[in-house]
């Protein structure tokens, strides 16, 4: 897919956000949009780049945000807020129905997995015009997103009306099938698939490697949450203890208070900072009563007539920084203390379910499928594998990512192209902003609002239900963005400002200097004739230059003042007002 | 008939009200009280594209920007600001009320806002009444002043010092000398002043040749005051001296200089 830019030099100057987006998402073009209230028109923007812009809106782990330049300044922009507004207003309006892609491409391609990779990958390949099935082994398609994210956090509804949107492209879905089982990769070639991409996830949970970990009561955190997505009442008890520091932990002990758990614990052997989990997410637990005990980690489980009953942990004190890049937990001896517990939830990770793949396909250790880290293609040509069965456990972001990498590779294999030229993405980020005082602070205006404790810790209803959905909000929280990259990035140009560019003219320049002076963007410089140059990666268009030159040696490529008279004319002419 | 004032409203992108879809800058139309002609940013707004609005006879223009400190292009607006203070000081010397040149502040989400702004200003364009540069009260003397003061602003001088006002207040200038608003605005007032007359004589001398008593006469400016001009203006290659009539010489214009 080639990027439909205004900016025609150079298309991999990105602003941080998008940089650091695993799925490339034009984060500064739909904030543009969002400023002129155009909430359709950015999460389509949202949508050429990606399926699911309400879901990541709820549980993205915004690297964009953590990368967004105006933390030079006051507070990142509320990316992720913003993201989900747009799609949940969109939303508003009615459930959107794409028209189904015709099917230009008599090659076709299975999948296996509906999750974020999966699906993402679908996508793509029906967008070019591939006849794609996924097969998915649970009742419902979304993967993760479905099974392993908790209601509160992200309702099945959102996962389902996106889903729904690639199925109206086309993408075919088939359930209850298991890989491996149902079907194989030979049999899916057999039934006339050319490309196949393995997105399976990681469903297997990590164990807790301690005495008394197959007792009654111990059950793992996806596997939990697995049981309640599927609408299971798991009986908890009063007491819950849960190991384990990231986001799968903090839901199993939030969805434990919602199945009526007196009293959850965190039990981890880091300190709040090594914590994977979204600070805001561990908040959210704290506020609603859920105590972290940081440094302890279980030494073994002991229990009352096949039962848990306790949990017997040590004390830990940081050591030497692990390949991980965290300090390494050390175990300080004779600090044993025990928690009393009726159920046992460890969260200590997924692993990879490799019985299913063909053996051929993993690497030495037979623990996840190896692949080319560029192409995803793995040793059978035609089969390709991404997402958490290949990384481990990551994140929907990630796996999306993953996704888009397979759904270019698959092209490129079925067309016959080379799978690797072009792909090495020399990203380079970019911003113009040289001087972070002199940008007025404006902080953020949105609150988030985890109000309403009482009501929340009980039901399963969002819990980031926006008490403040309103446009002006948004709207003002867009009008943050600083806009660090080239103007390119909402891919409305053509409509817009038809990518208006500053045009010198140089036999009339005379070197004053003035459009420098007054250009926003740092984008016009003096060369060695001292003549002035624009650099059109960083010409915004806005015209300032042309407006100012004392000898109109700068025009706009465009919107030339006889333009801008021409349309003066025809308003006066238009009959009185 | 009822006064139906005809307004000109440059409206940035982004303060463009939401619900208004023109969908691209330049295109006019879209509201009931204001002709909007859209436009990137308000900074683009060259001070002689709204001289030759009034011009073409437009009874009230507003400009529209992003309130600052906020830009969507960081200073955009802060740069129209000082050419439409430049501009008013120039129309007000053509003949124009100030007040027929406005500029605001909005942005694309404050709808009601920008419902207020606009009836606000078409309250005052129809308390001002008719321009005089409207079809019927306009005559050759009013356009040639226009021209004059278009011609102002599209030449160096003014241009340079608007330009470059932010960067001489705020940095100094190349000698390193700190330079005051209130020096500032007494230099842009005198050069108004005089680059406003400049191109009036230079207009006039285009058309027939003049002299300096002449000129005096027409302009309404004493004759000392016109020579100085007449000096200035030779130098710069804009007029010369046509012929002698008894012991005065007329000016006429030069093209090659403009």
């Amino acid at each position: 897919m080639t990027v439909v830019s205004c900016t025609l030099k150079n298309e991999r100057k990105l602003p941080p956000c998008r940089a650091a987006c695993p799925a490339s998402v034009n984060v500064q073009g739909y904030i543009a949009l969002l400023q002129q209230g155009k909430f359709k028109e950015a999460v389509e923007l949202i949508r050429k780049r990606m399926p699911f812009p309400a879901i990541c809106g709820r549980v993205c782990f915004s690297p964009c945000q953590d990368a967004c330049s105006r933390k030079n300044v006051d507070q990142p922009v509320g990316i992720r807020y913003l993201k989900r507004l747009a799609a949940d207003i969109e939303r508003e309006q009615g459930r959107v129905r794409p028209d189904p892609i015709p099917k230009k491409r008599s090659k076709r391609v299975a999948i296996v997995g509906a999750g974020p990779a999966g699906l993402s990958a679908a996508y793509e390949l029906a967008r070019l015009g591939y006849p794609v099935t996924v097969f998915e082994r649970m009742p419902e398609p979304g993967g993760m997103m479905r099974y392993g994210i908790p209601d509160f956090r992200l309702q099945k509804y959102v996962v389902a009306n996106e889903i729904a949107y690639i199925q109206d492209l086309g993408v075919e879905i088939k359930t209850d099938v298991e890989f491996g089982k149902d079907l194989t990769s030979d049999t899916l070639r057999s039934e006339g698939y050319e490309a196949i991409f393995i997105a399976n996830g990681a469903q297997l949970s990590r164990k807790l490697g301690v005495p008394g970990e197959d007792l009654a009561g111990i059950l793992h955190a996806v596997e939990f949450l697995r049981h309640v997505s599927l609408g299971k009442y798991v009986d908890v008890g009063e007491k819950v203890a849960v190991i384990g520091g990231g986001n799968s932990a903090i839901d199993a002990a939030r969805t434990s208070l919602r199945l009526g758990a007196e009293e959850v614990t965190i039990l981890y052997r880091r300190s709040r900072e090594e914590m994977p989990a979204l600070p805001e997410e561990v908040e959210a637990a704290e506020r609603e009563g859920i105590e972290i005990h940081f440094l302890v980690a279980p030494k073994q489980i002991t229990g009352e007539g096949g039962r848990v009953k306790t949990v017997e942990c040590l004390r830990m004190k940081l050591g030497e920084p692990d390949e991980s890049g965290r300090r390494r937990p050390v175990p300080i001896a004779g600090t044993e203390h025990t928690y009393e517990a009726n159920t046992v939830i460890p969260a200590l990770g997924q692993l990879a379910e490799t019985s299913c793949i063909p053996p051929s396909l993993l690497d030495e250790r037979a623990r996840a499928i190896s692949t080319d880290p560029l192409t995803l293609q793995t040793k059978s040509p035609d089969v390709f594998a991404g997402g958490d069965v290949v990384t481990g456990p990551a994140s929907v972001i990630e796996a999306i990512g993953a996704g888009k990498r397979a759904a270019v590779s698959i092209d490129r294999y079925l067309t016959g192209q080379d799978l690797r030229t072009e792909r090495e993405e020399k990203v380079e980020e970019t911003t113009w902003v040289k001087d972070w005082q002199k940008i007025t602070p404006k902080p953020e205006r949105y609150t988030s609002p985890h109000t309403d404790i009482g009501r929340q810790k009980v039901t399963f209803e969002e819990s980031e239900e926006l008490l403040i959905k309103i446009k002006e909000v948004a709207m003002f929280e867009a009008r943050r963005c600083l806009e660090c990259g080239p103007c390119n990035e909402c891919l409305e140009s053509e409509g817009l400002c038809e990518a208006d560019k500053a045009v010198v003219e140089e036999t009339l320049c005379i070197g004053c200097n003035v459009c420098a002076v007054v250009c926003p963007s740092g984008a016009i410089k003096k060369n060695e004739s001292g003549v002035a140059q624009v650099d059109e990666d960083l010409c915004k268009g806005c015209g300032t230059c042309t407006a100012t030159c004392p000898e109109q040696a700068i025009t706009m490529r465009r919107f030339t003042n006889a333009q801008i008279i021409t349309d003066v004319l025809a308003a006066l002419g238009g009959g009185p007002s | 008939m009822m006064f139906r004032p005809k307004i000109i409203g440059f409206v940035c992108n982004w303060s463009l009200p939401i619900g208004l879809d023109l969908t691209r800058p330049g295109m006019m139309g879209g509201h009931p009280k204001i002709r909007i002609v859209r436009v990137m940013c308000v900074g683009r707004i060259d001070p002689a594209i709204v001289l030759d609005t009034f011009a073409k006879g437009a009874d009230g223009v507003m400009v529209v920007g992003c309130h600052p400190p906020d830009c969507h292009y960081i200073q955009g607006n802060l740069q129209a600001e000082r050419k439409i203070e430049m501009l008013k000081k120039l129309i007000s010397r053509v003949g124009l009320e100030p007040e027929r040149l406005r500029l605001e502040w909005a942005y694309a989400y404050e709808v009601e806002h920008f419902r207020k702004i606009i009836d606000d200003f078409r309250d005052e364009i129809t308390m001002l009444g008719q321009s005089p540069f409207s079809a019927e009260g306009r005559n050759t003397s009013m356009l040639l002043n226009i021209e004059a003061a278009k011609s102002a602003a599209e030449d160096f001088r003014l241009r340079v010092l608007v330009g470059r006002e932010k960067e001489l207040i705020e940095e100094r200038n190349v000698y390193g000398e700190e330079i005051s608003q209130e020096e500032f605005d007494e230099t842009m007032d005198d050069a108004i002043d005089s680059e406003y007359v400049r191109n009036r004589i230079y207009l006039m001398v285009k058309k027939e040749p003049l002299s300096v008593k002449d000129l005096s006469k027409h302009l309404d400016v004493d004759s000392r005051t016109v020579l100085r001009h007449i000096v200035v203006l030779r130098q710069r290659g804009w007029v010369t001296v046509d012929k002698v009539e008894g012991t005065s010489p007329l000016y006429t214009a030069l093209e090659v200089g403009r």
